[in-house]
């Protein structure tokens, strides 16, 4: 529905991102720097992901059994890989407190370390957002709609945009709040993310289209 | 409270991204936005297309015969026409190098510029006429011609420029076809392997000719002037403090070469190449003074005598990355605005004249800045992986991107780690290559599959 509507329906996706982006992050070299990488990782993770399931494409869209498996596959690897993220980050954060002796400048403060677990999550948001949702709204840039199977008043797009903005915000806090938990050994925050995610996954395509379309 | 050091770390690294992201998103959108139907038109015959014209008709075994035949003649010209600017340099034919480089700027500027500029104006019917277009398209050629070379110029100015030579060069390659864009990305990077650290590769002895003459190579570069802020003493060096190495008192250049090949109106594509040098320099310990960003006293000081040393400056011409590293000294000096070009021209359809000019400013010595200089070519290549990518869809241009800018972080990394010389390309294309295939392939038909039902992790 011409360019103003996809740029809008762009937007709707990653705009606090982006607010996000620019008033935190760009101040400081190095959290860009960090976007990068974890933007990086979540789509290895993602090609590791598609390269195992590409055989069984395309699934049979009439049972929904196929695609549990692949949503809780997918969670688990990615859930995983933010474990791995965060072994990485330790290291990191080793060479930078030695790199602060150096240079004789104080260590890593509490708020630069959650700095950098915000711009990994921003990076994990971003991507899910542009490789989910902006991949597929080149046709919105048309003339014309499509709307969505569940919900036939609402255009897809609009529908695929604001899913991506809560995945968004989910991956972006998620991995601040897993950091906390990782570092200080609270087993409930380390759990809560794992949940919230999975969760989320399955539930987006089926639940209550019904209940809250009735406009 | 102090400020952290994470105010400060990866400055270089992001001063040189910046402008290579800025120039692939540029290409991507006229890409889009100019949409060539290549299939309809004729295709250009060029110094890349000598061997073998591509047309969709042939049969897959065909096309990659003739792109690996055209990627190896292609290649072999670069090789010949670096010898020759080695050869050239060697006997110091400077002034002449000197005002072919201009020559060539110009061209590139004023004529593929404004092929690209009046396509737009075509595509989006913008409402101006044809004397005024061509007024305005001759000042911002000539303010470019100016911008590349002398001294004096705002430094902002010299990289919008340097960043536009690479956006039209790159988007006029993206014009080849297919499956030669993709071989001789796959050869450039691999000459760029050889020819920066093999014994006798031509890039390699370009540097350490203009090392042991002590003066610069003139060339096309982006220079990434550093920020240094008030009171960081150690700007330039975090690279190598965060990675360990110990420090020295050299700093270290990767410098890239790159011929531009231009070709005439029909067959015209111009071919930039990087390659990658790198050298090192004594330190001139007694140096003060701080760099700002944007500083226009761009003065070159006779040094020669006074100091110790001098850090061999590389203003390389045409596509130089040049990576400097940090010095012991405190802060770094005024340098000198000087990027002559380096240039090797070809005509596609016959007249050979390839030649490759380096401007050397006479007897000034200069220093290096300890703002890291990437080479115009490696920009023009990566924009091209990009572009190309673009035409297929808008997943495999994030993926690519991504590929390529973790390549050049890679490469930063490893320079201020070996402190060596290393070629900025192959790393970047390996990885854009690999990522390319690898999104098409595998990932495109799950992600849409996923996507489109509105599942979504």
């Amino acid at each position: 529905m011409t360019v103003a509507a996809g740029i809008g329906y762009a937007l709707l996706a990653l705009g606090p991102s982006l607010a996000l982006f620019v008033t935190v992050i760009s101040k400081k070299p190095f959290l860009i720097l960090t976007v990068l990488s974890s933007t990086l990782l979540w789509l290895v993770s993602l090609i590791v992901l598609s390269g195992f399931w590409r055989p069984f494409l395309p699934l049979n869209s009439a049972a929904s059994w196929p695609f549990a498996v692949l949503i809780i596959t997918s969670v688990a690897f990615q859930e995983g890989l933010r474990l791995l993220f965060w072994k990485v980050y330790k290291r990191l954060e080793d060479m930078l407190d030695a790199f602060a002796d150096r240079v004789s400048k104080p260590r890593l403060y509490p708020t630069d370390k959650m700095l950098i677990a915000l711009a990994g999550g921003l990076g994990h948001g971003a991507a899910h957002a542009v490789f989910f949702c902006l991949s597929v709204l080149t046709p919105a840039f048309g003339p014309a709609t499509f709307f969505a199977d569940q919900c036939p008043k609402l255009p897809f797009f609009l529908v695929s945009s604001i899913i991506a903005l809560a995945f968004a915000t989910i991956h972006t806090f998620s991995m601040v709040i897993a950091f906390n938990g990782y570092s200080d050994g609270n087993k409930l925050d380390q759990l809560f993310v794992p949940v919230v995610h999975l969760v989320t996954g399955m539930v987006v395509r089926t639940c209550c289209w019904s209940y809250y379309c009735n406009f | 409270m102090e400020s952290s050091i994470l105010e400060s770390i990866g400055v270089e690294i992001i001063g040189v991204m910046s402008p290579v992201s800025i120039c692939m998103l540029l290409v991507v959108l006229i890409v889009y936005s100019l949409c060539p139907a290549t299939d309809s038109a004729p295709p250009i015959r060029s110094a890349a297309n000598l061997v073998y014209l591509e047309v969709p008709t042939d049969s897959t075994v065909q096309k990659l015969e003739g792109a690996l035949l055209n990627a190896l003649v292609f290649v072999i010209i670069i090789a010949v026409v670096t010898f020759l600017l080695v050869l050239l340099y060697y006997y110091n034919w400077t002034g002449f190098l000197k005002n072919y480089m201009r020559f060539s700027a110009f061209f590139v500027l004023g004529s593929m510029g404004g092929s690209i500029f009046l396509s737009i104006i075509q595509h989006f019917s913008v409402p101006v006429d044809s004397i005024t277009c061509f007024v305005l398209l001759f000042n911002f050629t000539i303010v470019g011609v100016l911008s590349v070379f002398s001294s004096g110029i705002p430094i902002f100015l010299r990289q919008s420029y340097m960043v536009a030579l690479g956006i039209f060069v790159a988007a006029w390659f993206t014009k080849l076809p297919e499956w030669t864009t993709w071989t001789l990305l796959v050869a450039l990077a691999i000459y760029d392997l050889v020819a920066v650290l093999a014994p006798a590769g031509p890039l390699k002895l370009l540097v350490e000719l203009s090392q042991s003459r002590d003066e610069e190579l003139p060339a096309l570069i982006y220079e990434a002037r550093p920020t240094v802020l008030a009171n960081s003493r150690h700007q330039g060096r975090s690279l190598e403090l965060l990675f360990g190495a110990a420090s020295q008192s050299g700093s270290v250049e990767m410098q890239p070469v790159s011929g531009n090949h231009i070709g005439t109106r029909e067959g015209g594509e111009q071919n930039v190449h990087p390659e990658v040098i790198v050298s090192e320099s004594t330190n001139p310990g007694n140096l003060e003074g701080l760099l700002r960003q944007g500083d226009e006293v761009e003065r070159s000081p006779l040094v020669g005598g006074g100091l110790g040393g001098r850090s061999s400056s590389s203003s390389v011409g045409s596509e130089y990355s040049v990576v400097v590293g940090s010095r012991d000294a405190p802060e770094i000096v005024a340098d000198e605005e000087r990027s002559p070009l380096v240039e090797s021209r070809r005509r596609g359809s016959g007249n050979e004249s390839a030649e490759r000019g380096m401007d050397d400013d006479g007897s000034e010595s200069e220093l290096a800045s300890s703002g890291i200089k990437l080479g115009l070519g490696d920009f023009i290549f990566y924009s091209v992986l990009v572009g190309r990518a673009a035409m297929y869809d808008l997943m495999t241009v994030y993926a690519c991107y991504l590929a390529i800018i973790s390549g050049l972080g890679c490469t930063l990394i490893l320079l201020s780690v070996c402190r060596q010389a290393l070629p900025a390309l192959p790393i970047s294309i390996a990885l854009g290559v690999v990522f390319y295939f690898l999104t098409r392939l595998l990932m495109e038909p799950f992600v849409v599959g996923t996507a489109t039902n509105l599942l979504m992790f």
